[in-house]
C-alpha cells in the first residue's frame, strides 16, 4: 500500500438528523431472567438501538480494527452533520484513538427527534469532510518538508465513509454531485494555498440504513467513476448485525486485512477460554500473504458474502523454551475479530501475559509445519510468520574458518563490557537534542570515542590487562572531564610511577615471545607508551583531557636527555647495518629500539601481533638456555602454529593471578621459571641460576 | 538468493554455429560455455548460495536439485542431451514447482533462462503461450508471475540481429514483464563465439552475481565484510521515494541489549589470517553476553548482527536485515532515537541488568489491552448487564466493582447514544432494589437506588448527568453509628 494511497485518510460522516433517532427494531433482551429468579418477576422489555446507534458503534468496530491493525498513518477524521457539521477530532495521531471519539461523541449525543428536519442534513457533513481532506495531515507535512523541491510528489488522496438514511437514488445522485461540486470548489481554494492540499483521488463510500422490516429505498451500487477525481459506490444495509457485518468487510477490504482463525485450541487452554464447545477465533490483520511483483493474474479469493477467505491456522501446544529464537520473516499486528468474547480476551491476555502460541498451517498435502507464532511485544500483539521451509541460510560456515578465526587471545570480555556500557535506551523524542544531533548520533559519536585506542587481542595490550589503570581508562574516554575526573586520572598516574618506583610487576604478556620477553624497565617503557597513545587520541578533546596527557609526559620516565640518547643510538645503529646477532651489543639499546618499534606500532594502529612476539630480533636472552627446555615451553611458536590450548591457559592464569597480588620479581622475568638472581652481578664477572 | 538455471536443450540449440575455424560449435557447446564461467564464479564467490540446473525442451527435468556443490553442476552440464522442441511454459511451471518445493513462496530467486531465441512452434511454443495467456481456466494458468519474488536473466545465445527477424525479442520482453519486471534480456554481441558468449555472461556477472563486500565500522574498529545473500535495493515507496534505495557499502553499528529474529548472513572472506579481526572480536562477545548489535545500512535502514548456531559446533556471525523505515521495530521506538545509556540519569537496565527499557510500550493501548465495550453482538451487551446484576446482588461488598461496571455501561452507553439502554438498567437497579431479602444490607438498597437514579438522570440527557468523563460515584453512606 502506498504512503498516501485512498487509506491514508478516511473521513466518516455519519448523520445525525432527527430520523436517525428512529428504532433499528432490533432487539436485545438484556434481562436474561436466570431459573432461580424467574417466578414472579416481570423481565424488563427488551431495548432497541436507534440507527444512530447501530451507525455509531459499527463505525467505532471499523475505527477500532484499524488502530489495532495500523496504529500509525492511517487517519480517521470524524465528522456529525444534523443542521451544521461537528468535526469530532482531527487527523493529528495523538487525536486518533477509539477513547477520544467515543467522549467526544458523548458530548454530541444521540440526534434530537424533535429537531426540525427542514434545515437537518447529512450534506454539511459531507461537504465538511472534503474540506477536511484538503487539509494537510502531518505526515504529509513531514514528508513535504523533506522532499522539498519534489513536494508535489506527495499525493492528497482519501475516502469518504457515509453513514446515513437515504430517502432514494435520486437523493445519492444528489450528495454525490454536491461532493464532486465541492471537491472541484475546494481544489481551486487549495491550489492558492500552502495549507491545503487538492485532492487527487476521493472515495466515496455511501452506506444507507434502513430499520429492519423495512424495504430498501435505495438500490445497491458498485464502485462507479463519477468524475476522474471522485468514485462512488453505495451499500444498502439494514440496522444492527448487517451493518456491522458490512462494515466489517469495508475496513478489510479498505486496508487489505487478511481474516485468520484459530483452531484446535487445546482441551486444557479452552476450558479455561471458554468451557468444552470447540472454540475458533478470529483475527484481522494485515494481508501478509502479498502479491508477487507485477501483480498480474492474482485473483483474491472470496466467498460469498464478499469477505475474504480465511486462512486456518491451528494451535500447537506453545513450547516453554521462549529463548529459542526463530527464523522469523515478518511480524503484524492483529485485532481479535470479536474483542470482548471470553475465548478471545482469555487469548489476548495469555499473550500479553509473555506467552505465546506457535500455529501451524494445514498444507494441502495432509502434511503440517508450523508457520505462524502469536506473540507480544510491549503490550502488542504481533503475529509472527515463520520460516517454514527450507533456508537458503543453512549450514553457514564456521567464523574460525575465516579471518582472523584462528587468533584465540580475543578480547571477548572486555568488548562484552564495552557493549555494556554502550547499550541503547529509548530517549524521549520531546527530550532535548543537545547540538541538534539525535540520539543514535550521539550513541555513535560515544562509540568513536570509546573506540579510538581498543585493542582487539590480550598480548597487544599492557594496560588494559591491569587494574590500576582502570579508573583512568574509564574516564578518558567521556566526552568531557570534570575536575574530579582530571584528578582521579592524575591519581591514577601518580600511583603507575609509584608502581615502576616499587618496581611493581607488570601483565606484560609473554605469550609468543620467545625468551623471557622484556626487562622490567622496558615494561614500563611499553606501559607507558600505550597510555600516552590512548590518552593522546582524546587529548584534543578538551582542555581537561589535555591535562591528562600533560600529567603522563611529565611524570612518566624519560629523562629528555635518556630518549636524545636513545635517539642517537639508534640512528648510529641504522648506519651500522645490522649488528651481529650474538649479543653482543648492548642489550638496554636493543629493548629499547623494540619498545620504539612498539610504540610507533600502537600509534598507527597497527593491529600485527607480531610485532611483539614474533619478532626475530626480539632480545635472545644472553645466556643460551639449553634448546630442548626452550623448546618444551614454545613448541607451538616454533612451529608457527596456533597457540596451544596449555599455552593460552597458562597465560590466561599468569594474567590473572598477576592481578590479584604482586608478582614475585622473579617470576615476571624468568625464563622456563627460572630466574636469574642477582642480574647486576653479570655484569661485573658472573652469574648465579636459582631455580624457582 | 538461490538461482534456477534453465537451460534450452531443444534440437534448434544444435544448430552449429558459423565461424571460419576448423572447429564447429554448436549453440549448445557457447551456453554450456558460459555457464561453466558462471558456475566457476559462483564457486569462487558465492560459495554459500544454492543453485539448482533444470534442463527443459517439450518436457523439463531435474538434472541438479539445489546444491552448493558447483561441480556436480559443471558434469551436470557437460553431459546434456539434445531433445525436441522448446516449451517454455512446461520449463517455467517446472522452476515454479521445483523453488516452491525446496524454498516455498516467499524465498525471492533468479531465475537464468539459457535459450537460443527459436522459442517454439505451434502448440507450447512462447508465442502460442502468450497469445492464450487470458483464455486459460483457472488450473492451467500461465506459471508467471512465480508466487516468490523473482530475478528473471533471459541468456539468448543468439544475436540481437537474429531475434529482431522473428517476433523472439518482443515475447521475451513479454515474458520478462509477466515475470515481474525484475530482471534483463541479454544477447550476444558480434558473432556467436566463444569470446561473445563469455562477454554475455560477463555482463550477467557483473549485473547479478557480482559479491557484496562491505565494511562493518564500530567506531575506529572495522572490518571487511561479504555479506550472503547480497542484501538487494529496496523500493519504498514509489510515490514519495521514487528512487531504489542503493545499500551503502559503509555500515555502522551501534550495541544494543534487545533480541529478535533471524534472516541473512555475513560471511568472512576465506583467508587464513591469523591476524586479529573485529568480526570474530564481535561475534565472540555477542555470543557470550547474549546480545545483539544494531547495524546501520543506510539511512533509516538498520538491521542486526547477532551470533547464530548451526550446529554446535559451528557459529557464524549474521546479519538480519529489518524492513526499510525508521522505525522498523516498534517495540523498540525509532532507532534514531535511541541514545547512549551513559545520558540516562540511571543506568536503564539496571545496575545488575536486572531490567530493560524495552519493549517500549505504544502511547495508545490496543483495544484488546484496554477492556473496550462492544455491544454489536446482543451477547456482549447481555454479559455487560448481568455483570452489573450480580454485582448489585452482592452489594456492599462488592461496591467497587458495581460501580466500576455500571460506569463502564455508563460511558458506552452515552456516547453511542443508548439512552433507552440508561433507563433500562436504571428500571433493572430498582426492581432489584425491591427483591432484596430481608437479611440485605441496608447499605445495598442506598446504592441500588442511588444508581438507579443517576442512570435515569444521565439518560434523560441533562448535560450535568450526561458528562461522558464523569463517573457515578457510590453514595456516601455511614452506618457506623
Amino acid at each position: 500500500m502506498k504512503m498516501f494511497s485512498v487509506a491514508h485518510k478516511t473521513a466518516f460522516v455519519v448523520d445525525h438528523c432527527p430520523y436517525m433517532a428512529e428504532s433499528s427494531r432490533q432487539q436485545v433482551e438484556c434481562d436474561v431472567l436466570t431459573k432461580s429468579r424467574a417466578q414472579g418477576v416481570i423481565p424488563l422489555a427488551p431495548v432497541s438501538k436507534s440507527l444512530w446507534t447501530c451507525a455509531v458503534e459499527c463505525s467505532m468496530e471499523y475505527c477500532r480494527i484499524l488502530y489495532d491493525v495500523y496504529p500509525l498513518n492511517k487517519l480517521i477524521n470524524y465528522i456529525v452533520s444534523d443542521s451544521e457539521f461537528h468535526i469530532l477530532n482531527t487527523w493529528r495521531q495523538e487525536d486518533q484513538s477509539t477513547h477520544e471519539l467515543m467522549s467526544a461523541l458523548a458530548a454530541v449525543g444521540p440526534p434530537n427527534p424533535r429537531e426540525d428536519p427542514e434545515c437537518c442534513s447529512v450534506l454539511h457533513g459531507l461537504v465538511a469532510a472534503v474540506e477536511s481532506l484538503c487539509k494537510l495531515t502531518e505526515l504529509q507535512h513531514e514528508q513535504r518538508t523533506v522532499l522539498m523541491d519534489t513536494a508535489e510528489r506527495v499525493a492528497n488522496r482519501g475516502r469518504i465513509i457515509c453513514l446515513t438514511n437515504a430517502k432514494s437514488d435520486t437523493h445519492v445522485r444528489m450528495l454525490e454531485d454536491c461532493i464532486q461540486e465541492t471537491l472541484m470548489d475546494q481544489n481551486k481554494l487549495a491550489a492558492g494555498s500552502d495549507r491545503l492540499m487538492a485532492i487527487q483521488q476521493c472515495e466515496l463510500v455511501l452506506v444507507h440504513i434502513f430499520p429492519m422490516g423495512e424495504d430498501a429505498l435505495v438500490s445497491d451500487r458498485p464502485k462507479k467513476e463519477i468524475s476522474p477525481l471522485l468514485t462512488s459506490e453505495v451499500h444498502s444495509v439494514r440496522a444492527g448485525r448487517h451493518l456491522a457485518t458490512k462494515l466489517n468487510i469495508l475496513v478489510q477490504q479498505h486496508f487489505d486485512l487478511a481474516s485468520t482463525t484459530i483452531t484446535n485450541i487445546p482441551m486444557k487452554v479452552r476450558q479455561r477460554l471458554c468451557g468444552p464447545q470447540p472454540v475458533q477465533l478470529g483475527f484481522w490483520m494485515i494481508c501478509f500473504i502479498e502479491p508477487p511483483m507485477g501483480n498480474v493474474g492474482v485473483t483474491e479469493v472470496q466467498d460469498n458474502s464478499g469477505l475474504k477467505e480465511t486462512v486456518t491456522l491451528k494451535w500447537c501446544t506453545p513450547r516453554t523454551n521462549s529463548v529459542e529464537l526463530h527464523y522469523c520473516t515478518g511480524a503484524y499486528r492483529i485485532s481479535p475479530t470479536d474483542v470482548n468474547s471470553r475465548p478471545s480476551s482469555c487469548l489476548t491476555n495469555f499473550l500479553l501475559n509473555g506467552r505465546s502460541v506457535l500455529l501451524e498451517q494445514p498444507r494441502k498435502s495432509g502434511s503440517k509445519v508450523i508457520s505462524h507464532m502469536l506473540s507480544s511485544h510491549g503490550g502488542e500483539i504481533f503475529l509472527h510468520v515463520l520460516n517454514s521451509t527450507r533456508s537458503t541460510l543453512e549450514d553457514p560456515p564456521s567464523i574460525s574458518e575465516g579471518c582472523g578465526g584462528r587468533v584465540t587471545d580475543y578480547r571477548i570480555t572486555d568488548f562484552g563490557e564495552f557493549m555494556r556500557e554502550n547499550r541503547l535506551t529509548p530517549v524521549a523524542e520531546t527530550a532535548p537534542n543537545p547540538g541538534g544531533r539525535f540520539p543514535a548520533d550521539r550513541a555513535k559519536a560515544q562509540l568513536e570515542r570509546y573506540t579510538r585506542y581498543w585493542p582487539m587481542i590480550i598480548s597487544q595490550t599492557t594496560i588494559f590487562n591491569m587494574q590500576a589503570v582502570v579508573p583512568l581508562a574509564n574516564l578518558i574516554v567521556k566526552e568531557a572531564l570534570s575536575e574530579e575526573d582530571v584528578l582521579t586520572c592524575q591519581k591514577t598516574v601518580y600511583n603507575l610511577v609509584d608502581m615502576e618506583r616499587k618496581n611493581d610487576p607488570l601483565p606484560i604478556s609473554t605469550v609468543g615471545s620467545r625468551g623471557k620477553g622484556p626487562k622490567r624497565d622496558e615494561q614500563y617503557r611499553i606501559m607507558w607508551n600505550e597510555l600516552e597513545t590512548l590518552v593522546k587520541t582524546h587529548a584534543a578533546g578538551s582542555e581537561r583531557h589535555q591535562r591528562v596527557l600533560d600529567c603522563i609526559v611529565a611524570c612518566r620516565s624519560k629523562p629528555p636527555e635518556e630518549e636524545e640518547r636513545k635517539k642517537r643510538g639508534r640512528k648510529r645503529e641504522d648506519r651500522e647495518e645490522r649488528p651481529d646477532k650474538n649479543g653482543t651489543k648492548e642489550p638496554e639499546d636493543r629493548a629499547w629500539q623494540d619498545s620504539e618499534r612498539l610504540k610507533g606500532a600502537l600509534e598507527k594502529e597497527e593491529q600485527e601481533s607480531e610485532v611483539i612476539k614474533d619478532s626475530p630480533d626480539s632480545p635472545e636472552p644472553l645466556n643460551k638456555k639449553p634448546r630442548l627446555a626452550i623448546e618444551e615451553v614454545q613448541p607451538s611458536e616454533k612451529a608457527k602454529g596456533p597457540v596451544s590450548l596449555l599455552a593460552l591457559w597458562t597465560n590466561r592464569i599468569t594474567v590473572a593471578n598477576s592481578r590479584k597480588h604482586q608478582e614475585f620479581a622473579g617470576r615476571t622475568s624468568s625464563v622456563n621459571n627460572k630466574a636469574e638472581l642477582y642480574q647486576h652481578l653479570k655484569d661485573d664477572n658472573g652469574w648465579v641460576k636459582v631455580t624457582c | 538468493m538461490p538461482t534456477v538455471v534453465v537451460m534450452d536443450v531443444s534440437l534448434s540449440m544444435t544448430r552449429p554455429v558459423s565461424l571460419e575455424s576448423s572447429e564447429e560449435f554448436q549453440r549448445k557447446n557457447l551456453a554450456v560455455h558460459g555457464l561453466t564461467m558462471l558456475f566457476e564464479h559462483m564457486a569462487a564467490n558465492y560459495r554459500l548460495e544454492f543453485t539448482s540446473l533444470v534442463a527443459f525442451s517439450s518436457l523439463w527435468e531435474l538434472l541438479v536439485p539445489f546444491t552448493r556443490d558447483y561441480n556436480t553442476l559443471q558434469e551436470a552440464l557437460s553431459n546434456l542431451e539434445d531433445y525436441d522442441k522448446t516449451c517454455i511454459e512446461s520449463a517455467l511451471n517446472g522452476v515454479s514447482n521445483v523453488v516452491q518445493q525446496e524454498w516455498g513462496s516467499s524465498c525471492p530467486c533468479q531465475v537464468v533462462l539459457v535459450t537460443d531465441g527459436s522459442l517454439g512452434i505451434g502448440k507450447g511454443s512462447l508465442r502460442h503461450s502468450l497469445q492464450t495467456l487470458k483464455q486459460r481456466a483457472d488450473d492451467k494458468k500461465f506459471p508467471l508471475p512465480f508466487p516468490f519474488p523473482t530475478k528473471m536473466f533471459i541468456m539468448c545465445v543468439a544475436n540481437s540481429e537474429e531475434l529482431q527477424t522473428t517476433d523472439a525479442m518482443d515475447n521475451l520482453e513479454e515474458l520478462l514483464r509477466l515475470s515481474g519486471g525484475d530482471g534483463q534480456i541479454f544477447t550476444m554481441e558480434g558473432q556467436l563465439c566463444l569470446k561473445s558468449v563469455q562477454a554475455m555472461f560477463g555482463r550477467l556477472i557483473d549485473q547479478a552475481y557480482s559479491p557484496f563486500h562491505a565494511v562493518l565500522h564500530c567506531g575506529n574498529l572495522s572490518s571487511d565484510v561479504q555479506v550472503f545473500p547480497r542484501p538487494e535495493p529496496v523500493v519504498v515507496d514509489d510515490e514519495v521515494d521514487p528512487m531504489p534505495r542503493v545499500v551503502n557499502t559503509e555500515a555502522e553499528d551501534v550495541s544494543t541489549g534487545a533480541a529478535e529474529e533471524p534472516e541473512e548472513e555475513v560471511s568472512a572472506s576465506q583467508m587464513a589470517g591469523k591476524s586479529p579481526n573485529f568480526c570474530v572480536l564481535l561475534h565472540g562477545s555477542l555470543k557470550v553476553e547474549g546480545m545483539v548489535a544494531l547495524v546501520q545500512l543506510g539511512p533509516d535502514w538498520y538491521g542486526m548482527l547477532y551470533s547464530q548456531a548451526d550446529s554446535k559446533k559451528k557459529s557464524n556471525l549474521m546479519m538480519s536485515l529489518f524492513e526499510p523505515g525508521p522505525e522498523p521495530l516498534p517495540w523498540l521506538g525509532k532507532v534514531a532515537h535511541l541514545g547512549p545509556i551513559s545520558e540516562a540519569a540511571e543506568n536503564p537496565y539496571g545496575e545488575d541488568d536486572s531490567k530493560s527499557p524495552f519493549p517500549v510500550q505504544p502511547s495508545i493501548k490496543r483495544s484488546y489491552a484496554q477492556n473496550v465495550t462492544v455491544w454489536i453482538k446482543a451477547s456482549g451487551l447481555q454479559t455487560d448487564v448481568q455483570k452489573i446484576l450480580r454485582n448489585a446482588r452482592k452489594l456492599p461488598e462488592k461496591t467497587q466493582t458495581f460501580y466500576k461496571e455500571l460506569n463502564r455501561l455508563r460511558k458506552a452507553a452515552l456516547a453511542f447514544g443508548f439512552r433507552e439502554l440508561l433507563k433500562g438498567v436504571g428500571d433493572l437497579l430498582e426492581r432489584e432494589c425491591t427483591l432484596l431479602p430481608d437479611s440485605a444490607h441496608p447499605d445495598a438498597a442506598f446504592q441500588l437506588s442511588h444508581a438507579a437514579k443517576q442512570l435515569r438522570l444521565a439518560s434523560a440527557g441533562d448535560s450535568q448527568y450526561a458528562a461522558f468523563d464523569q463517573n457515578i460515584a457510590p453514595m456516601h453512606t455511614d452506618f457506623s453509628s
